[in-house]
């Protein structure tokens, strides 16, 4: 093979079609620039029309290109080949551990279902204020690092303990998502949210692989949002709320 | 049961397991003549056989959380699935059979504990 081709080696499963999945092997000249993973996935459509993934804002906003490429779970829309490519190779698969509906689309059913387990909105039931809820710079600055996430899955899919127990561990994007409710200060069940994560599977099947730091396109830092959550569980700290509704 | 306890006892135990070698380490390597009498007399005080008893006790614990997390991640119908479908369908059982053998192998243990040092 010419050093101007790149091959790419790609997961393809259509389950009207196919018995079992394989790998095909695309050749393609090398792009003239540097492109992202999507903008290669964009040129191997134009010559098979048959691939199948999932794409929408192409700039890692809207979580829905999440795959593994060549090893490692990522965005498509902002991972540029160079950063991945090897020996002139790329390598496609779908999010490991859920499964396949098509080629590089995943059933993310298992992984809402334990999004929507942990509430993930805020819950305060005192009378609102005309305006809103406040709150310090310094209580709105625990927010930072959680809030950012795009559920795009990355980090779930890659902790082995939520592909061996997907229905009992909340995994790391859910998680992430609990302690920042838990760290919000406007939030008020909080005893409520810890009651539900309290048993031996929710977060403690968390065994700190740190796969899901590795992973996140957004930079973000689950495993320590897990330890937060634990510290919280252990110490058990019953939260004094004011009439006010403030912690 | 709530996971910190099965979180705590894992670690504390362990602490307390670590901290009794440590004390049985010191007597030896603090020794300045070491004979045969002199083991016998500290391993077979009444004190140092009930430590030596709770601690063996604390490990039968503290490996039954270590077996019972291995065999929830690892003997499950997704992870044995994946080395063959049919295996997977049976992951209920093989998990019963390794608690079961790992409960006999527990009172075995137990046993050998109980002769050892008591009878």
């Amino acid at each position: 093979m010419s050093s101007n081709t790149l091959e790419v080696s790609m997961y393809r499963y259509n389950p009207e079609q196919d018995k079992f999945p394989y790998m095909k092997k695309y050749s393609i000249e090398k792009p003239a620039r540097d492109i992202m993973v999507l903008d290669l996935l964009h040129l191997l459509k134009e010559g098979d029309d048959s691939i199948s993934y999932r794409r929408s804002c192409r700039e890692g906003v809207c979580g829905s290109d999440g795959m593994n490429i060549n090893g490692k779970n990522g965005l498509a829309c902002i991972t540029p080949i160079s950063s991945v490519i090897k020996k002139d190779k790329i390598e496609l698969r779908p999010l490991p551990g859920l499964p396949v509906i098509r080629d590089l689309v995943v059933d993310m059913t298992q992984f809402y279902a334990q999004y929507e387990k942990i509430k993930p909105f805020l819950q305060n039931d005192t009378t609102a204020p005309e305006q809103e809820r406040l709150q310090s710079p310094e209580d709105r600055a625990k927010l930072d690092g959680l809030y950012e996430c795009i559920l795009c899955a990355c980090c779930s899919t890659s902790c082995p303990s939520f592909w061996w127990n997907p229905d009992k561990f909340v995994g790391p994007a859910a998680l992430l998502q609990a302690y920042r409710f838990l760290a919000d200060t406007r939030d008020l069940e909080t005893q409520n949210r810890l009651e539900e994560l309290s048993d031996p599977f929710s977060v403690y099947r968390c065994h700190g692989i740190m796969n899901c730091v590795s992973a996140c396109p957004k930079s973000l830092n689950p495993n320590k949002a897990i330890g937060e959550i634990k510290s919280m569980l252990l110490s058990n700290k019953k939260q004094v709320i004011a009439s006010d509704g403030v912690r | 049961m709530k996971g910190s306890l099965i979180w705590r006892a894992q670690r504390y135990s362990s602490l307390i397991i670590f901290t009794y070698f440590i004390y049985v380490a010191y007597f030896i390597f603090s020794s300045d003549i070491m004979s045969f009498d002199i083991w016998t007399n500290f391993a077979l005080s009444a004190q140092l056989k009930i430590a030596t008893s709770l601690i063996f006790m604390l490990l039968l614990l503290h490996a039954f959380i270590g077996l019972w997390t291995v065999g929830t991640d690892y003997l499950t119908t997704r992870t044995l699935g994946f080395l063959n479908r049919s295996l997977g369908r049976k992951a209920k059982l093989l998990r019963s059979l390794y608690y079961l053998l790992f409960a006999l192998m527990g009172l075995l243990y137990t046993a050998v504990i109980i002769y050892t040092l008591w009878l």
